[in-house]
C-alpha cells in the first residue's frame, strides 16, 4: 500500500545525508581494502595503490564521522521521525544524556566501535613503519567493511543486512498500522521514549566509550598478525605492535574494571562481577591480549615463540567478534541481563566471525595447493550447509579441519626453536604463564558459550552460578599468582639458581608467614569439622590464594626495589603486576568474607534443603523500629520520593558502653518506580577504608499513603478458632485465653433466655505489654445482638460473631487501624571487608601499564633515531 | 620431548578434562517431571507464572519465603517456594526460571530468572 500521507515538520533531508555518509563509508571501505591489498601485493613499486588507498581511507574517516555527526544531529534538536532518536531520547534530557542515548542503541554502539577504529587506524597509519602499512591497513580497512555493512539496514533476497540509525519512526516494522502514521501533523504532538532511566547515570556516558575503545584496541595487533601471517614475516611486525598491544591491555581493562565498579555501585546483585555473559566476553579478550603482550615479549627478548604471538594476537580480535555476536544475537535468552536484544542480525553475526577465522586460516596456510582445497572445503560447507540443512555437523567438520590445518601449518612453516627449554629461564616461564592466561580463557568461553551449545547439540545445560565459576578459575587464578611473582627474578636464557633463591627468600618467607597467620585458625574453627566439602574446598583453595597473592605482590615489591631499584620508568610491569595481584586479593577478600549483616529474623529453617538454600538474608524492617545488623543498629526513617526515584532512609546506629545510641552514617537506597522498565532497585554503600556496607531494597511499597485516613479501620478479617488458638494482628498477638458463659447448657435450652458468651482474649503487643479483650456473643431470644469490643490501645475491634457447636469452635471478626499498618521495607544488607584493596590494585595496574606504554614509546623512538 | 611439549599436553588435557566434568555435573533445564523422578538434583526449570492464583509473600512471617504456582513448558503446574523476598515485577513476567529442586510435592527454588516482556524495547510513539 503506498503511502500519501503529506507529513508536516520531517526532516528527511538530513536522513538522506546520513544514508549517504552509510553508504560512502562502506563503499570508502571496501575500496580502501582493494586498494591497499594491491599495495601490499607489490609494495614498492606501485606509489598509484598508496595514494588511492590513502584517499579512500581517508574518505572512509570522513564518512564515519559524518554518520557519527549525523546522528548526534539528530539527536541534539529531537527529531523524532527518526526512529532511532525516538527510541532513546526525549525532550527534557540534558546534554550528558544525549551522549548516552547516542550508544545506548544497538546501531549507535556499532557506530561508536567503527569511530574508535576509524581514530585508531588513523593513528597506525601515521605512525606505522613504511612496509606494515599496506597489509595492516587492508586488514584494518576489511574490518570497516564488515562494520560499515552492519549499518546498512538493506534488504537481499529477503534477507536484512544490519540495521540503519536513520530509519523512519514510521517506517519502522514495529510501529506499522499505528494511529499516529495517520495524521500528518504526528512531529507535533509526539514525544521521544528517552533514555532508560536506569541508565541515567555517569558511568553510561563514561563506560561505553571506554569499554569500546577497548574493543577496538585489539584490532590493531590482529591487523599486524594476520599482515605478517600474509607476508610471512612472522617478526619484525611485533615491535610496533607491542606499543598497541600494551594499550589494550590498558585500555580494555579499564573498560572492564569499570563495568565492575559500575555494577558494584549500581545495580542489585551484591558485588563487582557476577560472571554475566556480558562481562566475560570482554574479559576473555583481554586475557588473551595479555597472553599475546607477554608471548611478544619473549620474541623482543630472545625469540622463539612466534606461532603462539600469532594466535593470541589473532584470537584475541576475533573473541571480541565471538562476544559481539554473543550478545547481540539474542542467543543468551535469559542467561544474561544486559544483552541486547534480538534484531535479526544472528545469521550475519555468525557469517563475519567465521568469515574471520576463515581468512586466517587460509592466510597461515602456504601452500598453495592445500590453501586452494581449503578455500573450496570452505565454500562447499558454506553452500552445503545452506541447502540442506545439518549445520551443526557442518560446523563442527569445517571447525576440525580448520583447526587440524592451523596445526599443520604449524609443524610445517613455522621456525621452531631447537634447543631444550631452559627451566631456569624467564621466557619459559613467561610462556606458561601465557598459556594458563590462554586456557583459563578458553574455559570461561566454554562456559559462557553453554547456551550456544545447546542450540548447536540440542542440549540443555543451565549456565554456570557465580559460586561454580569461583571455584573453576580459582586454581588458575593460584597457579598465575606463583608465576607473576617468581617470573621476573629469572633472567632470559639462563639464571643462576643461588641468586634467584636467595632474592625469593623474603617475599617466600613473609607470604607464608602471613598467609598461614591469617588462615590457619579458620581450620580450628569449631564449624570447619561440619563443614561440607565444597566448603573445606574452599577454605584451601582460599587460603592458598591469599598466600600465592601475597607472594607476588612482595615479589614484584621487591623486584621493584632490589633490581630495578625503584626506577619508575621501567617498573611499569613490576607496578601492573603488583596491581593485579592486588585486584585479585581484593577480591578474594571482600567476597569470601562477604558478611550478609541483615538476618532473617524468621525461626524457619531452610538448610536441610541444601548447600544453595542457607542464605536467609532479607530482613523486615518497620518504620520507626531499630534492628541489630552486624555491628550496627538500623533504623527504618521512612521514605521521599523524587521524581520517578523513592529513597529509603535508613540510619546506621552503634550502641556505647551505657547502652545509648549514637547515629554514624545515613544510607539512602533507592527504588526507581520506572515507567519502561518497572522497578529497579539501586543499592546504596557507605566507604569505610577498611570496608564498605552495602544496602539494598527488595521489597517495599511506593505508592504514597498520605492520603488515607489512620483512624478509619480495615477491612475485617474472620478468624476460626478454639481456645488456646492465637490471632496474629498487625501489632499484637492475641491469644484465647478461654470462653465463658453467663449460663449452663440446661438452662439455655429454655427458650427467651438471654447468652452472654465472653471470649477472653490476651492481646501482647511487641513490646511485651499484655491487654485484655472481652468480645460478647449474645444471643437474644434466638437472634443475635449486635455487640463489638474496642482496644483502642492496640486500635483493634473484635466482633465474637459466631459459634459452632459441632466443632466447638468460634469466630472472630478483627478490624484494625489503618495507622496500625506501619510502613515497612524489605532490605539485605552485607559487609565487604577490604574492598578497597580491590579499587587499589586497578588504579595500580592502569598505571604500571601506562608506564609500560610510554616506555615503549620511548625506546622505539630512540630505536628509530 | 620438550619440556615445553609436556605442558601443552597438560594444557590440552586440563581443557577437555573441564570440559567433560562440567557436561558430567553442571545443572540441566528440565521439566517438573524430570525434576520429580530425581528429587535430590538441582535443576533450571522454565516455565510461566500462574497469575490467577494469589502470589503469597508475607514478609512479617518470613522475608524469605515467596510462595507461588508455576507451570512448566509442558504446561504441568507446580507449587513453588522461592526461598528469597518476591522479584520486583513479578506480575509483568512473561517467562521465569526457577533454580532449585523437588521435595515432596513443592518445587523449591532458591533463585529465580525472570524474563519481562521485551526489556528494552517496549512502549509505542502516541500522539498525545
Amino acid at each position: 500500500m503506498e503511502n500519501t500521507t503529506a507529513y508536516i515538520g520531517e526532516h528527511l533531508w538530513i536522513g538522506n545525508i546520513g544514508n549517504g555518509f552509510v553508504i560512502l563509508s562502506l563503499v570508502s571501505a571496501i575500496l580502501s581494502t582493494v586498494a591497499y591489498y594491491f599495495f601490499a601485493k607489490d609494495y614498492s613499486l606501485n606509489s598509484e595503490w598508496k595514494k588511492f588507498a590513502r584517499f579512500s581511507f581517508s574518505l572512509h574517516s570522513l564518512s564515519v564521522l559524518g554518520i557519527a555527526s549525523t546522528l548526534f544531529f539528530l539527536l541534539f534538536n529531537h527529531y523524532y521521525e527518526f526512529s532511532y532518536v525516538w527510541q532513546h531520547s526525549n525532550n527534557s534530557m540534558p546534554l550528558e544524556y544525549i551522549m548516552s542515548c547516542f550508544w545506548e542503541g544497538q546501531e549507535g554502539s556499532f557506530l561508536l566501535w567503527t569511530f574508535w577504529n576509524v581514530v585508531l587506524g588513523n593513528i597506525l597509519r601515521k605512525t606505522i613503519d613504511g612496509k606494515w602499512e599496506a597489509p595492516a591497513m587492508a586488514v584494518f580497512s576489511l574490518v570497516q567493511v564488515f562494520l560499515a555493512s552492519m549499518l546498512l539496514g538493506v534488504y537481499v533476497f529477503d534477507y536484512k543486512f544490519g540495521t540503519n540509525p536513520f530509519t523512519l519512526l514510521r517506517e519502522n516494522p514495529d510501529f506499522a498500522n499505528l494511529p499516529f502514521i495517520q495524521n500528518p501533523n504526528y512531529l507535533s504532538k509526539l514525544d521521544g521514549r528517552g533514555l532508560n532511566p536506569l541508565l541515567m547515570n555517569y558511568w553510561m556516558t563514561i563506560h561505553p566509550p571506554i569499554l569500546f575503545l577497548g574493543f577496538s584496541s585489539t584490532l590493531p595487533p590482529f591487523a599486524f598478525a594476520v599482515a605478517g601471517l600474509w607476508k610471512k614475516d612472522f617478526n619484525t611486525w611485533q615491535k610496533p605492535a607491542l606499543t598497541w598491544t600494551f594499550f589494550c591491555i590498558m585500555i580494555l581493562g579499564t573498560g572492564i574494571l569499570m563495568g565492575g565498579a559500575w555494577a558494584y555501585e549500581a545495580l542489585s546483585f551484591g558485588g563487582f562481577w557476577a560472571w554475566d555473559p556480558v562481562e566475560n566476553s570482554s574479559l576473555v579478550p583481554w586475557l588473551i591480549i595479555v597472553a599475546a603482550g607477554h608471548v611478544m615479549i619473549i620474541n623482543k627478548n630472545k625469540g622463539g615463540s612466534l606461532f603462539m604471538t600469532h594466535l593470541l594476537a589473532i584470537s584475541s580480535f576475533l573473541l571480541v567478534l565471538y562476544s559481539t555476536f554473543l550478545t547481540r544475537s539474542g542467543i543468551l535468552g535469559t542467561s544474561s541481563v544486559h544483552a541486547f536484544t534480538d534484531l535479526g542480525m544472528q545469521g550475519q553475526l555468525v557469517i563475519y566471525v567465521l568469515t574471520f577465522i576463515f581468512l586466517c586460516v587460509s592466510f597461515l596456510i602456504h601452500d598453495k595447493l592445500i590453501k586452494v582445497s581449503y578455500i573450496l572445503i570452505s565454500l562447499l560447507v558454506f553452500y552445503l550447509s545452506s541447502i540442506y540443512g545439518y549445520k551443526t555437523l557442518l560446523l563442527l567438520l569445517w571447525i576440525s579441519s580448520s583447526i587440524i590445518l592451523i596445526i599443520y601449518s604449524y609443524i610445517k612453516f613455522f621456525p621452531k626453536e631447537v634447543d631444550e627449554e631452559n627451566l631456569y629461564s624467564r621466557e619459559f616461564w613467561m610462556f606458561i604463564g601465557s598459556l594458563l592466561f590462554l586456557l583459563s580463557a578458553i574455559v570461561i568461553t566454554y562456559f559462557t558459550s553453554i547456551p550456544v551449545l545447546n542450540k548447536l547439540f540440542n542440549l540443555e545445560k543451565a549456565p554456570l552460578k557465580i559460586s561454580d565459576y569461583n571455584r573453576w578459575l580459582t586454581p588458575f587464578v593460584i597457579l598465575a599468582m606463583c608465576f607473576i611473582g617468581f617470573t621476573q627474578f629469572l633472567k632470559y636464557k639462563k639464571t643462576d639458581q643461588k641468586t634467584f633463591y636467595k632474592q625469593l627468600l623474603i617475599p617466600l618467607f613473609f607470604s607464608i608467614l602471613f598467609g598461614s597467620v591469617s588462615s590457619i585458625p579458620l581450620y580450628f574453627l569449631h564449624d570447619y569439622p561440619v563443614a561440607s566439602n565444597s566448603e573445606k574446598w574452599n577454605l584451601i583453595s582460599y587460603s592458598l590464594l591469599l598466600t600465592t597473592g601475597i607472594f607476588s605482590v612482595l615479589a614484584n615489591l621487591q623486584y621493584f626495589l632490589s633490581v630495578i631499584k625503584g626506577k619508575i620508568k621501567h617498573a611499569g610491569a613490576s607496578i601492573a603486576h603488583i596491581g593485579f595481584s592486588l585486584i585479585i586479593i581484593g577480591a578474594l577478600i571482600s567476597t569470601s568474607k562477604k558478611q550478609t549483616i541483615s538476618q532473617n529474623t524468621s525461626t524457619k529453617n531452610v538448610a536441610s534443603l541444601g548447600e544453595n538454600f542457607n542464605a536467609q538474608k532479607s530482613l523486615l524492617l518497620t518504620k520507626g523500629d531499630t534492628l541489630q545488623m552486624g555491628n550496627y543498629f538500623v533504623t527504618y526513617k521512612g521514605k521521599e520520593r523524587k521524581g520517578i526515584d523513592v529513597f529509603f532512609n535508613m540510619d546506621y546506629l552503634t550502641k556505647d558502653e551505657k547502652g545509648s545510641f549514637k547515629k554514624v552514617f545515613e544510607l539512602h537506597p533507592m527504588v526507581q518506580d520506572n515507567p519502561r522498565m518497572g522497578q529497579a532497585s539501586n543499592p546504596d554503600t557507605k566507604h569505610f577504608l577498611e570496608k564498605d556496607i552495602y544496602t539494598h531494597i527488595t521489597y517495599a511499597d511506593l505508592s504514597d499513603n498520605r492520603d488515607i485516613k489512620k483512624d478509619a479501620y480495615k477491612e475485617p478479617t474472620n478468624f476460626i478458632g478454639h481456645v488456646n488458638d492465637t490471632i496474629f494482628a498487625e501489632n499484637a498477638i492475641i491469644l484465647i485465653e478461654s470462653i465463658t458463659t453467663n449460663l449452663t447448657e440446661q438452662q439455655y435450652s429454655k427458650a427467651d433466655s438471654l447468652l452472654i458468651v465472653t471470649a477472653v482474649l490476651k492481646a501482647t503487643d511487641i513490646k511485651g505489654k499484655v491487654y485484655r479483650a472481652y468480645p460478647k456473643y449474645i444471643l437474644k431470644n434466638n437472634t443475635v445482638m449486635p455487640d463489638q469490643f474496642e482496644l483502642n490501645e492496640l486500635g483493634l475491634k473484635f466482633i465474637f460473631w459466631k459459634i459452632n457447636p459441632e466443632e466447638g469452635s468460634i469466630e472472630i471478626q478483627l478490624s484494625e487501624k489503618v495507622s496500625n499498618t506501619k510502613e515497612f521495607v524489605v532490605l539485605e544488607a552485607y559487609e565487604f571487608p577490604h574492598i578497597n584493596i580491590l579499587w587499589l590494585g586497578s588504579l595500580t595496574m592502569i598505571i604500571g601499564t601506562i608506564i609500560a606504554i610510554l616506555e615503549r614509546r620511548r625506546v622505539n623512538k630512540l630505536s628509530k633515531i | 620431548m620438550k619440556k615445553i611439549h609436556i605442558v601443552g599436553i597438560i594444557v590440552i588435557a586440563v581443557a577437555i578434562g573441564v570440559i567433560f566434568y562440567s557436561l558430567g555435573n553442571n545443572a540441566s533445564y528440565a521439566n517438573f517431571i524430570e525434576a520429580m523422578a530425581n528429587p535430590d538434583t538441582e535443576y533450571h526449570v522454565v516455565g510461566k507464572l500462574n497469575k490467577e492464583f494469589p502470589v503469597v509473600y508475607d514478609p512479617k512471617i518470613n522475608a524469605d519465603e515467596c510462595i507461588f504456582r508455576m507451570s512448566d513448558i509442558n504446561g504441568l503446574e507446580k507449587t513453588v517456594v522461592l526461598h528469597k523476598s518476591v522479584p520486583q515485577d513479578f506480575q509483568k513476567s512473561e517467562q521465569i526460571v526457577v533454580i532449585g529442586k523437588m521435595k515432596g510435592n513443592d518445587f523449591h527454588a532458591n533463585d529465580i530468572l525472570m524474563k519481562c516482556p521485551s526489556k528494552y524495547n517496549d512502549g509505542k510513539p502516541q500522539i498525545k
